[in-house]
């Protein structure tokens, strides 16, 4: 778990970034990577790699990074973990391979070496690398299905640049911090920027689920997208439905014991909510944990995750947030968050509990709505689309703030996603950003289309259609991207055993029978069990003073306030 | 010491459950009265401990008689060889359970059970996990007998049939079923495309899902490269295999995976599934490599390793599915429901 950095003079016409750029890009990183360091230049300047490290598997210095293979042919930056890699490095060897360390990462050397690009299919994990094979003088980079683990590029023509953050592409000075429209239009229509956008206009992340090769002089070539979540329930679809209950969960045992593999104690963020509660209960089975809850004088959940974290015999921190303190720590977090997001408070202040009690690692239950259709939207958007006129009366009916735009939404899965999601509405953004800034953005955004273009293959059917745009959308545009930023600036790893492309696979043609949900919480005690569902947030409207003034709702206001902090 | 074995089939009969029930009969060795529901083919080789009621397979009437006959021979203990015969069973009835049929939620009077015979540990656990089942339970697997099997040079006739002089070939043996579909078939052939083109696949067996397995096959342009043998004659088993260089089969519903065993017994390295009994009949990965199923990534690195290494030997570790082991554990099982504290409950 790390930052990682590269970069490649491709274009010989090109001047070659200088040292000085990777060390700040790498440096800006310390905090993802607390543990070691390292850069490596070639010969001639043309190729970089960089890496902070946070080490989890194989503490030794055998796992620095930069790593070269045995061959010295082949280097890595890695950030992420292969949850799988013991059985991959097995297979390896018995084909004939040879290892210097223990790590996941050299692991990923030489099955690059033996399957090429096929290898990623074979990854059971998250993960963003860049791999440099000085035999073909081509860099290889991927990223993980779901995008759990964040990959930020900026291509000149010349060189392209690669690193984990947005802001640490900044950090080397060569790269333009002006403003995307597209982004900026896109973090106020959902909350967060989405792919392949950035806020910064020279910047574009690498989207979750593709690899790509960089060529001497072509650049980017043979991009491929090797996993479509919409594809997983398109496959779905017609295959026969095992029995639910028994099946679901021995695989979600399966993916959390994959998901403990680790050198270091391993803790679990623990809400009184079902996915993080059931997560608990089948970790407790294979380990000790250290379970961490947040509690706030407005509200808390404390004392029912303190009970079942008792019952379940780990050790528990409860860990109390004060408006005086989300006020002290607004600074920092606004000067760790990568890019700008509504969200993402919350994994800040559980992960500093994690961090203090001297943990590096801990579980999370996000990704249960997504996988169980948990959200409301599983329900209202089929509505919304066959039968707009019915859901628009109900709308009215309820005095729903939305009810007037459904009309003008209702006709494809992507508009009602949309209109179930959406913070402000298109027309609202001139009153924003400017009516140029505004009319470019939307422009360029095509949010729609980009919408619709995320259910590529057909899902088929309406569970799979939702469940990809949750996936695909929020989910990894801003609960996993502020996942990330906020747990590696307090240096703790986030895992997440319900975001695992191999559960999807193995699961969706049980989820499209729909009882998933029931499933997972069937074995919890019911004061868990029979709580009405509640959010993993904090009360961020009593501390900032939000207040709905007719026009704008609280999370609308909380947006202004996070866009000053990056225009 | 009287036993009465109520089974589906057993004698004439073909598949994994007729064979369990056989292999049981003759393991405990004891006089066993067994009644089944259905006899298909010759019967043949009764051993003497046996008396099998082949008229009870006739007609409905003829099985309640057969029934009526055992219940009033007040027999010391009763098995069921079926979850279906469960209401029909009595006395406290031993339950044996196989797979499928025992993973999903059903009605099944369980606690009427004096304990549960399962032949696999994730049979047993989804079984006590959709019913809350707390009575004894107690594994016994499939046994293979390892002298029936044995390494043999690829039989001429067949290499000439199936036209694979020259190639490399992979073999699953299975029902071909439309109503299933979860043996594997699908994942293997979506994975031919990626392999070499003297790779070849044979899949052993008749059933409904034929065409749509072949047109499969001519749509991802591999028709070429996939043998049908459609039902083939069971004493040519032990060829079958033999022809072949690896056993492959990533499926989603084997209770158990009695294939395996036979596979291995011919010198067949295996591919098995991680996600059903297969684990279990490759010892957790001890006797050949595990796959998830779903994953088409990990099944082709699976063949290209295994057709790379190349090689045939019984594995030492297959010794666990002795007929001898079997025997053991089956008598043990007995002993342990008939003790006097087991039937005081």
């Amino acid at each position: 778990m790390c930052g990682i950095t590269a970069f490649f003079a491709y274009r010989s016409t090109a001047a070659a970034p200088r040292r000085e750029e990777l060390e700040a890009i790498t440096a800006r990183m310390i905090p993802r990577g607390p543990d070691a360091g390292g850069t490596w230049i070639s010969p001639d300047g043309r190729v970089g790699l960089g890496s902070r490290r946070l080490a989890i598997i194989d503490l030794s210095p055998e796992g620095t990074q930069p790593m070269w293979d045995s061959a010295g042919e082949l280097a890595i930056v890695f950030n992420g973990e292969i949850y799988n890699y013991a059985e991959l490095r097995a297979s390896l060897e018995r084909g004939g391979a040879r290892f210097h360390s223990h790590t996941d990462t050299e692991v990923l050397l030489e099955l690059y070496r033996r399957d090429g690009e096929r290898m990623l299919g074979l990854l059971r994990g998250m993960f963003a690398f860049a791999l440099w094979d000085t035999r073909s003088r081509r860099m290889f980079v991927a990223r993980d299905p779901y995008g759990i683990k964040p990959l930020y590029l900026a291509d000149d023509g010349g060189v392209i640049r690669i690193a984990s953050e947005v802001k640490a592409l900044l950090a080397g000075g060569v790269v333009s911090s002006a403003i995307d429209p597209a982004g900026a239009a896109g973090f106020f229509l959902n909350g967060s920027v989405p792919e392949p956008f950035t806020i910064r206009k020279d910047v574009r992340a690498i989207e979750a689920g593709t690899s790509f090769f960089i060529e001497e002089e072509r650049g980017r070539v043979d991009a491929r997208r090797y996993y479509s979540i919409a594809e997983v329930f398109a496959r779905a679809a017609d295959k026969h439905l095992v029995d639910a209950g028994v099946f679901v969960r021995e695989r979600i045992d399966e993916s959390v014991r994959h998901h403990l593999v680790s050198d270091v104690p391993v803790g679990i963020f623990l809400s009184a909510g079902i996915d993080s509660s059931a997560l608990a209960q089948i970790a407790a089975k294979h380990t000790k944990l250290h379970s961490f809850t947040l509690s706030f004088q407005e509200h808390s959940e404390a004392p029912l995750a303190e009970r079942f974290s008792n019952e379940l015999g780990m050790a528990h921190t409860t860990r109390l947030v004060s408006p005086k303190e989300f006020l002290d720590d607004l600074p920092r977090i606004f000067e760790r968050m990568d890019q700008p997001t509504i969200d993402g408070v919350n994994t800040w202040f559980i992960s500093k509990a994690v961090h203090e009690a001297g943990v590096k690692v801990a579980l999370s239950g996000v990704g249960g709505d997504e996988l169980f259709g948990g959200y409301p939207s599983f329900k209202n958007i089929p509505r919304i689309v066959h039968y707009p006129r019915i859901a628009h009366l109900a709308a009215r009916a309820r005095r729903h703030p939305k009810a007037g735009q459904i009309p003008t939404h209702a006709g494809t899965y992507g508009r009602a996603y949309f209109l179930q999601r959406g913070l402000f509405f298109p027309d609202e953004l001139p009153h924003i950003l400017g009516e140029e800034a505004a009319r470019e953005g939307i422009e360029q955004l095509a949010l729609f289309d980009r919408v619709d273009a995320v259910l590529d293959p057909d899902p088929l059917t309406a569970f799979g259609r939702v469940a990809t745009l949750e996936a695909a959308l929020y989910m990894r545009n801003q609960l996993l991207r502020d996942a990330d930023w906020a747990s590696m600036a307090h240096s703790v790893e986030v895992r997440t055993p319900l975001v695992d492309a191999w559960l999807l696979r193995q699961l969706a043609p049980v989820l499209l029978g729909g009882n998933g949900k029931s499933v997972l919480g069937s074995t919890l005690p019911p004061y868990l069990r029979d709580r009405p569902k509640t959010g993993f947030f904090v009360p961020m409207k009593e501390w900032l003073d939000l207040r709905p003034d007719g026009t704008t709702t609280r999370m609308r206001s909380w947006a202004r306030h996070v866009w000053e902090a990056f225009a | 010491m009287s036993i009465v074995f109520l089974v589906s089939d057993a004698y004439g009969g073909h598949g994994g459950i007729a064979l369990f029930n056989r292999q049981f009969c003759e393991a405990i060795g004891v006089p066993v009265t067994v009644i089944p529901r259905v006899v298909r083919g010759e019967i043949r080789d009764v051993p003497p401990n046996v008396t099998f009621v082949a008229e009870a397979a006739k007609n409905p009437f003829a099985y309640l008689r057969a029934l009526a006959a055992a219940r009033r021979s007040k027999p010391e203990l009763v098995i069921c060889g079926h979850m279906n015969l469960l209401p029909v069973a009595f006395n406290r009835p031993l339950l044996v359970v196989h797979g499928f049929e025992a993973w999903k939620r059903r009605r099944a009077s369980l606690h009427k059970c004096r304990g549960v015979i399962s032949v696999s540990a994730l049979t047993r656990d989804r079984l006590v996990g959709w019913s809350g089942y707390t009575g004894p339970t107690y594994v016994l697997p499939n046994a293979v007998r390892l002298e029936q099997y044995g390494i043999r040079p690829k039989r001429a006739d067949l290499v000439e049939r199936y036209r694979v002089a020259g190639k490399r070939l992979l073999l699953t043996v299975g029902r071909l079923d439309s109503a299933e579909r979860s043996k594997g078939f699908d994942e293997v052939l979506e994975v031919m495309a990626g392999l070499p083109e003297d790779v070849v696949y044979m899949i052993a067996g008749g059933g409904n899902d034929f065409p749509r397995l072949q047109k499969k096959a001519a749509d991802l342009g591999i028709a070429h490269r996939v043998i049908f043998t459609g039902l083939f004659d069971e004493r040519d088993k032990p060829d079958l295999y033999n022809l072949a260089d690896v056993y492959v089969m990533p499926s989603r519903g084997e209770g158990f995976g009695f294939v395996f065993l036979e596979a291995m017994a011919c010198g067949l390295p295996v591919i098995g599934s991680k996600a059903d009994g297969g684990r279990e009949a490759l010892r957790d990965g001890e006797l050949g490599l595990l796959v998830d199923p779903e994953s088409r990534a990990e099944l082709r690195a699976a063949i290209v390793e295994t057709l790379a290494r190349g090689e045939r030997r019984v594995p030492p570790g297959l010794d666990y599915f002795s007929f001898e082991k079997f025997a053991e554990r089956s008598r043990a099982i007995l002993d342990v429901t008939r003790s006097p504290a087991a039937q005081t409950r």
